[in-house]
């Protein structure tokens, strides 16, 4: 803002065509705009009313909705039919300052500024050595204190040889329960209400076949009566793998569609998950209870740079 | 009662204005904080007339409503994770245990009056407050606003994207159902794919291994205030800095890059400028009254091993789902560490490439024409294919990645299976921006040869001579398609009102 | 006539019309009206021999819809006609439907499944066709009332849901003939006083056991390689529970997971919750989730926001 802005006073009379409304019939147009005006006052008045009686939500919506929409159009098209359309103009100094300012600009910041650090080199080199101290000191608190490290935590799940496994109302599975073609969410037991049980220890029952089923070479006795156990957390991203397809045996993780064979050990053949589903080995205890042999034997859910 | 202790020339007496009683106030607030100067500027500021620059309002007017909007949600919700047992109005989650995150939002919904309609326009405003910034960023981009001087505005702005779509997913999050329960596990398993310090960053965030309870209150606390906090700063800089280097302008009749063309700030900006907010925020409000969004009392709390079929994210972060569905699953082992590719690249890798190379384009772009000149008039996008067309396929990208996250709604609604949707994005991704950018390059230097293209065409009159012969003569101009035939002048300082004639004693003149 | 008939003649007939209509339409009903099932009689001991083979569904579970139930009820001969509890009892359709469901499968679906319902036709692939004999009347039920069977197109993966071509009645014929076959359960289901049911057990176990295929909002969508899990909005209380019961296609089945009271708590919130949504909030944009919510916030708010700034500004 320069002190040449002050001299540009300048005069208009009404007539001046830049004062001139736009819209070619003004009274016309101001009755209309006060019409809106009206109706957006009834609606906002109305939204009153709505609110004071406890009218359904929707309506509180539509009027105080359509009032103020009718209320912004009336003062918009004041704005735009109604006051003087113009076109104006104003000057747009360049922001640059004058080669005398910078010269003195650039003078004060260098000379008495840096410069002067310059002169006194140790002084500031521990100033600023300090201050990179304090600085990388004060973030410690900052991220340290916000949680616990990660240690081994993310290997551990709840599962051990013997657990008992459970539905999700804690009642203990029998192997006479499912059906061929079932499916059930399952936790360890005494877990199953704890957010490390639905957390991390979740996961699938499947009933493959009446018969002991091998998944994988080596996975001999885990399927003991065709039950099959897979850690519910997809190795993508975490998202419980809930969508079982009987006929495919298939499980589809519902987030990302990765497809996890569930005859071969859960090998995903189709979608962004790298890894099988862990399985959990199984046996069935004297009195006919589905049981855990042992926990899982990798660390369950995504990847992350520990995990080896 | 003279003021003659200190100050210039004070010719008038402060008290006295010809100007009323509000021109006593004015001088009253002249004496104290110095405004005469430049308020006079400020008011007399001009604002280029376009349409499109006004769609950074759209943002800033929701981001008002975001705000209000958001005081009330304050002052019922809870962020705590701790378990209550429901005992509200909606009866299927009577007697479940949910946190108390959950409770107070369905009683915000249900119990209430007016919660309903708060949280709803709360959510309408987020999700057009990120739309109008994408089209707003789109404006700048394709008309080359973010030219020199204001390379500085546009980081803000991009930077101001980022925090928004980040305290999108934040406060979606806040209510704790199962839909946006699902949202924080991925995030979680987003950052413990970090290489070396994924893992740390995860449980520092989180408090602990997923779910914890800290994380709802720490959701809380950035969406409240840090994030707000850093917005409104960055809004007050983004304002200030186009109210200091001036709005740029299209070029046209009477405009340079020495002058503004358009309307003061009073009486006319201000006016469309308030009605515009106004209308905005009744859009807002009626979406929020009549359109249904996030209804979580049919998603149910969030429990850790439940989930949904067809969970999104809020569509601001489709691009981050799109990429990850359609990634193939290239997990690096090795060393006794593991870095999921599958989840890096697409969720973090590519995110940040798109949004760097956004935010650098001012500079790439100065290096790559060698244009280090002051720029206040604007590029017309045809005047500016290979720009344009970058753009363009820099969007069709990104939009592709949106389309990739509904794959299942389209191998629904077409019925084609999903695995083949899949690989059909998988290609299409990398194919549509590619054939997209020569296409685009070529309707711009098309529309460049064809003078008058995008205006409103006149019509021809045809008519016959005696002779059989043929004749096309334009027809006139339509009112209003010359709107711009006067030349623009300077704000008028005082308007010369006439007295009014003198009317004989017993008549009344009425205007017509 | 007189003119107060002739007045009322012609909005008399309209609401003939439209009352026919949507008699016609509306009639669908549930197969649970052909069956007089509300009464059984627990006339049975415990020692009461099971007379029922062993059936694809067998699980050892008590009242989980197997014929090891509370109530059992057998007919003069001895055989199993009912069973189930105050929640669900599984009905035998009546052993009368049995020729008529003989004549209705040669009609309709001997042509696939064979005309001994093993699985093998006339002249097609043996095996390609399922086999239905010891599938329980629940099953076959399912699929003809449905109108899934008779299938538009055998050689689709997955048989769509269709308008049926057999009555409610006619389908409890078919499935009676074909138990005949090899008898078997589960019978089918009738929800008793869902009413009273208990939803909020009813939304947690819907959540953990349904939501993964069909949404949370009982939506349905695409699944793996052609697939896809059926919407819920449509569907009578009796057709939930045999689904859940006889894990139909690539449903899985829920047998001893899941007791008849649960059961009968997920159908109480399909049925209540799901088919009538709760949606004070204005219209539910079809249930799509965040993708329609962003669709109608671009377009809508943005878009239409868009224009009122291109009415107010200037186009040059």
């Amino acid at each position: 803002m320069s002190d040449d802005d002050l001299g540009s006073f300048s005069t208009a009379s009404p007539d001046d065509p830049h004062m001139q409304p736009l819209a070619r019939h003004p009274e016309r147009a101001e009755q209309l705009i006060a019409l809106t005006m009206v109706i957006g006052i009834v609606l906002v008045v109305l939204f009153g009313v709505a609110y004071w009686y406890n009218w359904k939500p929707w309506t509180f919506g539509v009027t105080l909705g359509g009032g103020i929409l009718f209320l912004g159009f009336g003062i918009t098209a004041w704005g735009k039919y109604l006051m003087p359309k113009g076109p104006f103009v104003e000057e747009r100094h360049d922001l640059r300052g004058t080669d005398e300012e910078r010269d003195l600009f650039g003078a004060a910041v260098t000379q008495r500024g840096a410069g002067i650090l310059g002169r006194r080199k140790v002084l500031a080199g521990t100033a600023g050595l300090g201050l990179l101290a304090f600085g990388v000191v004060s973030i410690f608190p900052l991220l340290r204190s916000l949680g616990p490290l990660p240690a081994l935590t993310p290997t551990r799940t709840g599962w051990k040889r013997g657990t008992y496994l459970v539905d999700s109302t804690g009642r203990a599975i029998h192997v006479d329960d499912l059906a061929v073609g079932g499916i059930v969410t399952v936790y360890p037991m005494g877990l199953q209400d704890t957010d490390q049980g639905q957390a991390t220890d979740q996961t699938v029952l499947i009933r493959l076949t009446d018969t002991n089923y091998t998944t994988r070479p080596g996975r001999e006795t885990w399927g003991p009566a065709g039950y099959i156990a897979y850690s519910k957390l997809c190795t993508h991203l975490g998202c419980p793998v809930g969508l079982y397809e009987q006929q495919l045996e298939q499980l589809v993780c519902p987030c990302h569609q990765s497809m996890f064979d569930v005859t071969n050990g859960a090998e995903p053949d189709f979608g962004p998950a790298p890894r099988p589903l862990p399985q959990l080995p199984l046996y069935v205890d004297g009195r006919g209870f589905v049981r855990a042999q042992n926990g899982f034997d990798q660390p369950v859910g995504p990847g992350y740079w520990e995990r080896s | 009662m003279s003021t003659t202790i200190n100050g210039p020339s004070s010719s008038k007496q402060s008290e006295e204005s010809p100007y009323g009683p509000v021109g006593k106030v004015l001088n009253e607030l002249d004496d104290r904080l110095g405004i005469a100067k430049g308020g006079r500027g400020l008011v007399d500021k001009i604002f280029p007339d376009h349409w499109s620059f006004m769609l950074g309002e759209i943002a800033l007017y929701s981001f008002v409503v975001l705000i209000a909007t958001g005081i009330f949600l304050t002052l019922y919700y809870v962020p705590s994770q701790a378990l209550v047992t429901y005992h509200g109005a909606y009866t299927p989650l009577r007697g479940q245990q949910v946190s108390q995150a959950y409770a107070t939002s369905i009683d915000l919904s249900f119990g209430v009056r007016a919660g309903l309609l708060m949280r709803q326009m709360h959510h309408w405003a987020c999700d057009i407050f990120i739309g109008a910034m994408v089209i707003h960023m789109a404006r700048v981009f394709f008309t080359g606003a973010f030219r020199k001087p204001r390379e500085l505005n546009y980081t803000i702005g991009i930077t101001m994207l980022i925090l928004g779509i980040l305290n999108g997913f934040l406060g979606y999050s806040l209510p704790d159902d199962l839909v946006s329960g699902t949202g924080i596990r991925i995030a979680f398993s987003i950052l413990e794919s970090i290489p070396v310090v994924g893992t740390y960053l995860a449980y520092l965030l989180f408090g602990g291994p997923f779910p914890g309870t800290a994380i709802l209150p720490r959701f809380y606390i950035i969406h409240v205030l840090l994030i707000p906090l850093i917005l409104i700063g960055m809004v007050t800089a983004h304002l200030f800095l186009l109210v200091r280097q001036k709005h740029t302008q299209f070029p046209g009749k009477g405009r340079t890059e020495h002058n503004v063309v358009g309307a003061p700030m009073v009486p006319i900006f201000a006016a469309k400028a308030t009605g515009f907010f106004f209308m905005v925020a009744g859009a807002i409000a009626l979406l929020g009254g009549l359109a249904q969004i996030n209804p979580i009392w049919q998603f149910g709390y969030y429990r850790a091993s439940n989930i949904s079929y067809a969970v999104q994210p809020d569509w601001y972060m489709g691009f981050l789902d799109g990429a990850l569905r359609i990634w193939p699953s290239w997990e690096w082992t090795g060393f006794g560490h593991t870095i999921p590719l599958e989840v890096f690249i697409p969720a973090l890798i590519v995110p940040g490439i798109v949004f760097t190379l956004c935010a650098l384009w001012p500079t790439i772009e100065a290096k790559y024409t060698k244009d280090t000149a002051v720029h206040n008039l604007l590029d017309r996008p045809r005047d500016r294919p290979k720009r344009t067309a970058a753009g363009a396929a820099i969007f069709a990208f990104v939009f592709m990645l949106f389309v990739a996250s509904s794959t299942d709604v389209l191998a629904n609604f077409s019925h084609i299976s999903l695995n083949v949707v899949l690989w059909a994005m998988r290609v299409l991704v990398i194919v549509v921006p590619l054939i997209t950018f020569p296409i685009v390059y070529k309707i711009c230097v098309e529309l460049q040869g064809v003078p008058g293209a995008g205006k409103r065409k006149r019509a021809n009159i045809v008519s016959r001579s005696e002779t059989g012969e043929y004749l096309a003569i334009p027809a006139e101009q339509r009112p209003g398609d010359g709107h711009h035939e006067l030349d623009a002048e300077t704000v008028p300082s005082y308007i010369d009102f006439q007295d009014e004639e003198p009317q004989d004693p017993g008549t009344r003149r009425v205007s017509r | 006539m007189p003119k107060l008939t002739k007045q009322l003649l012609l909005p008399a007939l309209v609401l003939l019309t439209v009352g026919l209509t949507m008699m016609i339409l509306f009639s669908g009903g549930s197969s649970s009206a052909t069956t007089s099932a509300e009464s059984i009689p627990s006339t049975v001991t415990a020692a009461q021999a099971l007379t029922v083979p062993p059936a694809a569904y067998q699980t050892g579970r008590f009242n989980s819809g197997t014929a090891f139930s509370s109530v059992r009820v057998h007919n003069s001969s001895g055989q199993l006609i009912a069973y189930g509890n105050r929640d669900i009892t599984y009905v035998a359709p009546s052993d009368k439907l049995i020729p008529l469901g003989e004549a209705l499968y040669m009609q309709n679906c001997a042509s696939c499944h064979g005309s001994t319902a093993n699985g093998v036709p006339a002249n097609g692939t043996p095996g390609a066709y399922p086999d239905l004999r010891g599938l329980g009347p629940a099953t076959v039920d399912f699929w003809v009332a449905s109108g899934r069977m008779p299938a538009s197109d055998p050689r689709n993966i997955q048989a769509e849901r269709k308008q049926p071509r057999l009555t409610p009645t006619q389908a409890l014929a078919v499935a009676a003939w074909v138990n005949s076959l090899s008898p078997a359960t589960p019978y089918v289901p009738i929800v008793h006083s869902i009413q009273t049911a208990d939803v909020s057990d009813g939304f947690q176990l819907f959540s953990l056991n349904c939501a993964a295929c069909h949404t949370i909002t009982g939506d349905g969508d695409a699944l793996a390689r052609g697939t896809n899990a059926p919407s819920l909005r449509n569907i009578p209380a009796t057709q939930v529970a045999e689904a859940i019961r006889t894990g139909p296609g690539n449903m899985p089945r829920f047998t001893g997971n899941l007791s008849d009271e649960q059961v009968r708590n997920v159908v109480a919130y399909v049925t209540g919750y799901i088919q009538h949504p709760r949606d004070p909030g204005g219209f539910d944009l079809g249930g799509l989730g965040p993708v329609a919510e962003g669709f109608v916030a671009l377009s809508f708010g943005v878009g239409l926001l868009a224009l009122v700034a291109f009415w107010i500004g200037d186009r040059t």
